[in-house]
């Protein structure tokens, strides 16, 4: 399709496409941990095949990445409200959606409901257009990820780093679990849907060894999320929302459980829970990191 | 003596668990929010409807009013209110998005699961039901991160939407799951709709029902409506509309519904009256719901056939 081509001139395959993707979003750019203890969380990425890649030029942030995937690990305190402030025990603080215009995002976002984040940026850094998610996260919206990074801008190489590193055993962004208060999941399907565009999956389709709650799919079909209820009959008047690990994607599961725990990784293994062929769980690093592993082709 | 109630001896009554779905309003008490927290707390109620004023107007800041309603062990049966909120375009609408976020934040910060939004009366609004409804669900996407309904109320001198009937129109409309309707007798009573039109709401979307009873049997006028509304309102039991009251709550009863019943008396009397006092009657009234009409105290027969069972 021609670059000039308008909105007027689109097929009706094409606008079914802009419908069903309104934001064309493409994926996972960053999930960004906060957490006062950076080397601590350092070094369980590293031992989950993360590389230490670059250093933000005005803030205690890390960039960490392996293969399509990069992870943020920001030990800055914002001091802004509704915003996760670094504590010892890590927790996801943002996940950062690729889109194709992330201004058009962002308002598009807006004007269905969303919060604004207020940005804070410094001199010469991006403005990088964030709304608020669950809890106290925050939802980015990136476009420059093609012919040139946002890391580019804001960071700065570590000396002698392949700033590419390729992915262990094929591990790719799978998806974020979120966990949601008693009664919530039709209002935050709806979240999802409304201001995203994501699609509900049958309850029949599940991936991984957790087939818990409800799986929504990104438009652009890359990722997950899974939104998690309490159990039934634990009242909680107050429950906590929040992403609360992410999924990885790998061709082949014992294989990555395998060369993990070369690297020092344990896994959770009870009747239960245990690794296999479909998934696996690793234990909970600093009181409440882990990685769940998920069998998927792509890579 | 008590000292949150200096000269005045405090009268604590104990929780009859048949008038837990009933709670009383701030702006029916005079006085600060400690002081009409306690008050309805030692009336026997459980819950409490809050107004912004209650949180902005607290001497020691929004935190500490938060704290002290927290602390009051009252459950919020909803904050109140967000209003002309609805219709409006250009700087007007993103005006009251702003003050929609504000009123938001402070009803997450007390701990209140409802925000009651009325009807809009603004002549610049327009009456265009889907843009309405685009803008309610727009407030009601708003409301979700923070786990909080939106009730939608239709005021009875609402421009557009002035009935219940209309609002549920509305609410339908936006198709939301966390935006549903506010019930208020007063504005049902004064617009004189018919009670039949209950039967069609779904019970499920009732997120707020609002009682009160006022002492004239017919409010002609808009301008009467909004003085009754504002300054003569009394409790459910009090005024001369109590059978029709209770037809409504035995209709909502009857259509299923189950959630918080809350006395919505704006009244200028009550404000210049000791607060133990308009509690008292606040609860007067709730005993006489629960009891005479909803006939909650005698024990039905499938309970005492489950008690000998038991036995």
């Amino acid at each position: 399709m021609a670059k000039e081509q308008d909105m007027t001139q689109l097929s009706d395959r094409e606008l079914t496409a802009v419908a069903s993707n309104p934001l064309a979003m493409d994926g996972i750019e960053f999930i960004e941990y906060s957490t006062s203890k950076p080397q601590a969380l350092g070094q369980v990425l590293e031992m989950m095949g993360f590389h230490p890649i670059a250093r933000h030029r005005s803030r205690e942030v890390l960039l960490y990445r392996q293969g399509d995937m990069n992870v943020i690990v920001n030990a800055h305190a914002g001091g802004q409200p509704r915003a996760v402030e670094p504590a010892e025990i890590p927790v996801i603080a943002a996940m950062a959606l690729r889109v194709r215009d992330a201004a058009a995002a962002y308002r598009y976002a807006i004007d269905r409901g969303a919060w604004i984040v207020p940005s804070q940026v410094e001199v010469m850094e991006l403005n990088i257009p964030a709304i608020h998610g669950v809890g106290a996260s925050r939802i980015y919206f990136v476009d420059r990820y093609r012919e040139f990074s946002i890391y580019d801008v804001d960071f700065t190489l570590n000396p002698g780093v392949d700033a590419h590193p390729p992915a262990l055993t094929g591990l790719h962004w799978f998806g974020i679990v979120q966990y949601i208060g008693s009664d919530r999941l039709v209002e935050w399907t709806e979240f999802y849907t409304e201001l995203f565009g994501f699609n509900v999956l049958p309850d029949e389709q599940r991936y991984g060894i957790l087939p818990k709650g409800r799986i929504l799919e990104s438009p652009c079909r890359s990722f997950y999320l899974q939104l998690i209820d309490p159990k039934p009959g634990i009242f909680d008047p107050e429950p906590v929302e929040l992403f609360q690990r992410v999924g990885l994607g790998t061709p082949d599961v014992l294989n990555t459980v395998a060369a993990l725990r070369q690297r020092g990784v344990g896994f959770v293994e009870s009747q239960g829970v245990h690794s296999e062929a479909r998934g696996a769980l690793t234990q909970s690093y600093l009181g409440g990191v882990m990685f769940e592993l998920v069998h998927d082709e792509r890579s | 003596m008590s000292a949150r109630n200096p000269g005045m001896a405090t009268v604590v009554n104990a929780t009859l668990p048949y008038i837990l779905d009933f709670g009383m309003d701030t702006i029916s008490l005079a006085g600060t929010l400690p002081a009409k927290l306690a008050a309805v707390r030692d009336a026997g109620f459980s819950q409490i409807m809050l107004s912004a004023r209650d949180v902005v107007g607290h001497s020691d800041g929004i935190d500490s009013a938060a704290h002290a309603v927290r602390a009051s062990g009252l459950r919020v049966t909803g904050f109140q209110v967000l209003r002309d909120f609805e219709g409006l375009s250009g700087h007007l609408h993103e005006y009251k998005v702003d003050v929609a976020k504000s009123m938001l934040e402070m009803c997450h910060a007390v701990g209140g699961k409802v925000l009651l939004v009325c009807s809009s009366t603004s002549t610049h609004a327009t009456d265009d039901a889907d843009a309405m409804a685009r803008d309610l669900r727009k407030l009601a996407m708003l409301a979700l991160p923070l786990g909080i309904k939106v009730a939608y109320e239709g005021l009875s001198w609402g421009r557009t939407i002035n009935e219940f009937t209309t609002a549920w129109d509305i609410v339908r409309r936006a198709n939301a799951t966390n935006l549903g309707l506010g019930v208020d007798s007063y504005h049902i009573f004064a617009a004189k709709t018919g009670l039949d039109e209950l039967d069609f709401l779904d019970p499920d979307k009732i997120f707020l029902v609002q009682l009160a009873d006022f002492m004239w049997q017919e409010v002609r006028t808009l301008e009467e409506r909004i003085a009754t509304a504002r300054h003569f309102r009394v409790f459910p039991g009090e005024g001369v509309h109590s059978s029709a009251l209770a037809d409504l709550v035995l209709r909502l009863e009857r259509i299923g519904y189950r959630g918080d019943y809350s006395f919505e008396v704006f009244n200028d009397d009550y404000q210049q009256m000791p607060l133990p006092t308009v509690a008292a009657r606040a609860r007067q009234s709730a005993i006489w719901l629960a009891e005479d009409v909803l006939r909650r105290a005698v024990p039905l027969p499938s309970q005492m056939r489950l008690q000998r069972t038991g036995a």
